[in-house]
């Protein structure tokens, strides 16, 4: 079971929900996500759960967060719930980022709402003594404040860019990761609209860099048996993958982008 | 009279059909097929040995990698889909696929679909003997490829046509999948039965269109979908009843079911068996909620047998 201890504004329809569960079938890593339902009992509108990657775990208070955007009806359905609202969720589900990095320079790039599966990461690369430098960007500053507060807690270098004005650059997550991209980095994760992942993926590939992306994709169950969030791969079987099942979370490369 | 127990009640139901070949089943839920995988998926959640029966994602005679994304959107009540059958292809559903199932003890149905009548042979061909099947579930209603399943579920001399050949290979239990697109769905229900079919199953998805007003274009990649979901469900148990008292072979009824109470919806209309499809894919372990659920109803009005009502609301 899971109760609604936090749903609240934290940008320009950008919210925060908590969510306090009993137990999990499994621990959950960065990258993963859980699937939730919005409509309440004998609703069927919407019919389909609703996918949140993880924004923050916390298990000494069996509490996992999620940071979600207003764009349609699941997520305004989700924004009027009020704290202690009980949740049919199903999770952790997916893939996570690799987590095998110790020491090494780490950079994290995120474009608008694909920041928020990067912080839950950043808190475990900070442990793993990464080098971490972070790359954040939004079409509008007010749409990163929240953000820049809760990585500005971990120890990162923290760069920010938006489209309206002038952070460390006035522009997007990739301009601002290119311009600084002078020493080049051990490893990437990236998460954000997919022409920017199809960029940030052109780049780090011409550079020889290696890394993950983690894609959004419309999904229909999240536990594989639907087939329709298949993504086509570059593999040299081509062989689809399910971004709910083999994804979220690709390797540089590893399917096709729409860019 | 004897107040019923749960432990009294029998939900098992038999699939009998002319040909003297049956399928019995201890209860009437049947997965649909392509919303349940290949049975390991679910299996994570539940032991899907409790259900009636397991029917396999739709294979083709070739690997198929499916149609472009967006391949599902949702409407009210209900999703579109436009999958176009993705699957490894029947080669690798033998070797890799099969063997898999051996461990379950529900008889699994093999769902096969083609785009002539010689690939629907040459599934039947591959099929025939395979131990692991209990039947297999021809599908002459897929409205998401391309000259080829309901093209052949609308015409019923093709339906006539192919099941009659397939029967005529495959010599285990056979259900012909039935679309609902379609002016009078019980011609090409009794083609199937005349043709030999086992049992009809009705109805696929209701062929469907969403626009994003945006974008100002259809949402699937594929313009068009199927329709599932409760907001087909009174169609297809209209369908079922317009079939009943014409067909002499049973029914798998499915369509939007998510509950006990649809369950025995489709049962009084005459299903002998009921698939369940669109809830797996939001509610994996539904169909154990849905086993007791029909309980529930059974106690409330002293029904033993659950078999006893199929068709009682003709």
């Amino acid at each position: 079971m899971f109760k609604i201890i936090t749903n609240e504004e934290v940008g320009p329809d950008i919210f925060k929900l908590a969510l306090k569960y009993d137990q999990l079938p499994q621990k959950p890593e960065p990258g993963q996500f859980f699937n939730i339902k919005v409509s309440q009992e004998l609703s069927d509108d919407p019919l389909l759960r609703r996918p949140f990657s993880i924004f923050d775990f916390k298990p000494e208070e069996k509490r996992v967060e999620f940071i979600y955007k207003v764009v349609g009806k699941g997520t305004k359905i989700l924004s009027k719930l009020k704290n202690g609202t009980e949740l049919d969720v199903l999770g952790p589900l997916g893939s996570p980022f690799s987590l095998n990095n110790m020491n090494k320079e780490i950079n994290l790039i995120g474009g608008g709402m694909g920041i928020a599966p990067l912080f839950y990461l950043a808190k475990k690369l900070e442990k793993q003594n990464a080098d971490l430098k972070v790359y954040l960007g939004a079409a509008d500053k007010s749409e990163l404040n929240f953000f820049e507060n809760k990585f500005s807690q971990l120890k990162a270098d923290i760069y920010l860019a938006s489209m309206s004005e002038e952070l460390t650059i006035k522009g997007t997550a990739l301009d601002l990761w290119l311009k600084k991209l002078e020493n080049k980095p051990d490893f990437i994760y990236s998460c954000g609209p997919e022409k920017m992942l199809a960029a940030v993926e052109k780049e780090a590939l011409k550079n020889n860099i290696i890394g993950e992306i983690s894609i959004e994709k419309r999904m229909g169950c999240g536990i594989g048996v639907c087939l329709s969030c298949s993504c086509e791969t570059k593999t040299e079987d081509k062989k689809n993958k399910r971004a709910c099942v083999e994804g979220p979370v690709f390797e540089l490369g590893e399917v096709v982008l729409d860019g | 009279m004897v107040n019923l127990e749960r432990r009294d009640l029998d939900l098992k139901v038999s699939m009998k059909s002319k040909n003297n070949k049956s399928l019995e089943l201890k209860n009437p839920l049947v997965t649909a097929s392509g919303t349940c995988g290949n049975g390991k998926e679910l299996a994570e959640f539940f032991d899907i040995n409790q259900l009636g029966a397991f029917t396999t994602k739709g294979i083709t005679v070739k690997s198929q990698s499916g149609n472009k994304t967006p391949r599902i959107a949702e409407t009210s009540a209900g999703i579109l889909n436009s999958i176009g059958l993705e699957n490894p292809g029947v080669d690798s559903f033998i070797t890799d696929i099969l063997p898999e199932t051996k461990d379950y003890t529900l008889p699994i149905l093999a769902n096969i679909s083609g785009y002539s009548k010689q690939d629907f042979i040459t599934l039947a061909e591959k099929l025939e003997g395979k131990e692991e099947l209990a039947g297999i579930e021809v599908n002459l209603s897929c409205p998401n490829i391309k000259g080829g399943g309901m093209v052949f579920g609308t015409d019923s001399e093709k339906v006539f046509e192919i099941t009659k050949k397939v029967r005529e290979i495959y010599s285990g239990y056979i259900i012909v999948k039935l679309t609902p697109n379609i002016t009078n769905i019980t011609e090409t229900a009794l083609a199937a039965e005349e043709a030999g079919a086992d049992a009809a199953a009705m109805i696929n998805t209701l062929s469907a269109l969403k626009i994003d007003i945006d974008r100002q274009k259809p949402l699937l990649a594929n313009t068009f979908g199927g329709l599932s979901g409760p907001a087909v469900k009174p169609v297809a148990v209209k369908m079922v009843y317009d079939c009943y008292k014409k067909l002499n072979i049973p029914i798998l009824g499915l369509g939007g079911v998510r509950s006990g109470a649809d369950v025995i919806e489709f049962m009084l209309a005459g299903a002998t068996s009921v698939g369940i499809g669109t809830i797996n894919m939001i509610e994996p372990a539904a169909g154990l909620r849905i086993i007791k659920e029909i309980e529930n109803y059974m106690l409330k009005h002293q029904i033993q047998k659950l078999s006893s009502i199929i068709g009682a609301a003709h």
